[in-house]
């Protein structure tokens, strides 16, 4: 495709940029804190799909975005861009994570039990219209338990792997600096499942469930069921001068796995993202598992599913055709003419065969 | 919690690791007011850096075990000298918060120089004590909506 230079229209431009602040009005810091104290589950997936954890500057995005999704996760991305990596933090397991969901579609009776947490699955999904007419929604407060949840939950998958319900994978043994990053080197095919967890972490959430839904209404050869889906916090912990290893604090995720029946057995797929966006893991994890299997169908594709539900470059490919393009149509337009023309000719060919000495003269 | 049972305490009961999590996990005003205290009589500090910048975050997957990269925290840190006491001492703390992280420098710093000993071993009791109970309510509520299945 060729690109050309368009010049002109600067004043116009200015006042565009003007008139798309000027509808959103002065943003302040009190729509910053609006945004993230009451959309907490829009925060966690602009920083699930930016790849970058601050909630402040996720809300900041989307006040100076005004809301469009796309705008505000490239706003994160660029702004992630101007600042350096100080650490490479020390790798999370699922012991280590501050749950707060934990449920399991497949199996009844887990060890450690079916927690809930902060859902609304099993509720009415009604409006709150009084709301409009100056009646405050006040939803009912917990009844506590008398005694807390544990802080943690054991693994589902590792009691399956002791029951040798599923297969048992050796411990990579890789420096967190060795593993590999897709935010420093090319998506290559077939890629590594590092690179592939790592992408379907960053994914869009809406790229991911239409592949994902595809794959589940039969498109892929995997039915999924949640084996276990979590909500919780995983602790930042980095290494001090002196080499103590500590928190930093803590950061919101969710990760899942499904499990479908194989002709070998059972099988699982895996995917985990920053902040609480479950239909994203679930989509995510049925896509990890689909690809792995036999000649999936390009709705589970590896290749396929990662270069397109990568969600700056696909939202930059489909809004640049609204740009510029005269050259590159004028072009198109003036072939259609020209074989128009030529097509023209063609038919009144023979009435210009006898008369040649004109046509040349026409010429 | 950092659980570290192979190194001595570095103030009171509490390890290195310990402290260094209570402190990441304060509340900003308690920290920021214990530090300008502490600071009165630590000496000089040179301030190596404060900024923020990026820790990616590695996740271990359940399927098969392979660590990959779940994206990147921003976090601020400090990093401080105390050339009086030939110590340093360095914070981090998850958000943007630069003075956070250099208060809990100053009183990384002040514990290895011993310095204010009562007074920060006072704070971080005051703050585990904190932490644990808004842990503890926050968890009442979660085992609330504990569920025991039944099929039919």
């Amino acid at each position: 495709m060729a690109y050309v230079a368009t010049r002109g229209g600067e004043r116009a431009i200015e006042q565009a940029e003007r008139l798309f602040r000027d509808d959103l009005g002065v943003i302040d810091r009190a729509r910053v804190d609006a945004l993230r104290n009451g959309l907490p589950y829009l925060i966690d997936r602009v920083m699930g799909e930016a790849s970058l954890y601050e909630p402040d500057l996720a809300a900041l995005a989307l006040a100076q975005a005004g809301g469009d999704l796309y705008e505000a996760v490239l706003l994160l991305r660029a702004y992630r861009t101007t600042q350096p990596r100080l650490a490479v933090a020390e790798p999370v397991t699922q012991p280590d994570l501050f749950t707060m969901r934990r449920i399991s579609a497949a199996f009844k009776d887990i060890p450690g039990g079916q927690i809930l947490g902060p859902t609304l699955d099993y509720s009415h999904r009604l409006l709150q219209v009084g709301v409009l007419s100056g009646r405050d929604y006040r939803p009912d407060a917990v009844e506590p338990a008398a005694v807390p949840a544990p802080a943690t939950q054991p693994s589902l998958a590792a009691w399956q792997k002791a029951q040798a319900l599923i297969p048992d994978h050796p411990v990579e043994a890789v420096a967190p600096d060795d593993i590999p990053d897709v935010t420093r080197e090319p998506l290559l095919f077939p890629a590594s499942r590092a690179h592939k967890l790592q992408s379907l972490a960053r994914a869009d959430t809406g790229g991911a469930l239409a592949l994902g839904y595809a794959t589940m209404r039969g498109y892929g050869s995997v039915h999924p069921t949640v084996n276990e889906l979590r909500l919780a916090e995983a602790p930042v912990r980095l290494r001090h001068p002196r080499g103590t290893i500590f928190s930093a604090g803590r950061v919101r995720v969710s990760q899942t796995e499904v499990i479908s029946k194989a002709t070998t057995g059972l099988e699982l797929g895996f995917s985990a993202t920053f902040g609480w966006n479950e239909v994203k893991v679930i989509a995510a994890a049925t896509l990890d598992l689909a690809s792995n299997q036999p000649n999936p169908h390009p709705a589970s594709n590896e290749e396929f599913v990662l270069y397109h539900t990568e969600p700056v470059e696909s939202s930059g490919f489909c809004i640049h055709f609204k740009l510029p393009h005269y050259v590159t149509f004028q072009s198109s337009l003036d072939a259609l003419r020209r074989v128009k023309a030529d097509r023209k000719a063609t038919t009144t060919a023979p009435k210009m065969e006898r008369q040649p000495k004109k046509e040349e003269a026409v010429l | 919690m950092t659980q570290d049972t192979t190194n001595p305490p570095a103030i009171g009961r509490f390890c290195h690791g310990e402290v260094l999590d209570i402190l990441a996990a304060s509340r900003p005003a308690g920290i920021k007011a214990c530090a300008e205290v502490v600071l009165d009589d630590l000496g000089d500090v040179s301030v190596l850096t404060n900024r923020t910048g990026l820790a990616m975050l590695p996740f271990v997957d359940t399927v098969r075990n392979t660590n990959f990269h779940l994206g990147e925290v921003l976090v601020a840190e400090a990093h401080i000298r105390i050339p009086e006491h030939d110590i340093e001492g360095y914070g981090a703390v998850v958000g943007r918060d630069l003075e956070h992280a250099m208060a809990m420098a100053v009183i990384d710093a002040a514990i290895a120089a011993g310095h204010e000993t009562s007074r920060i071993l006072q704070f971080l009791e005051s703050e585990q004590k904190h932490q644990n109970e808004r842990e503890t309510v926050r968890l009442k509520k979660v085992e609330a909506t504990r569920v025991e299945m039944e099929t039919f």
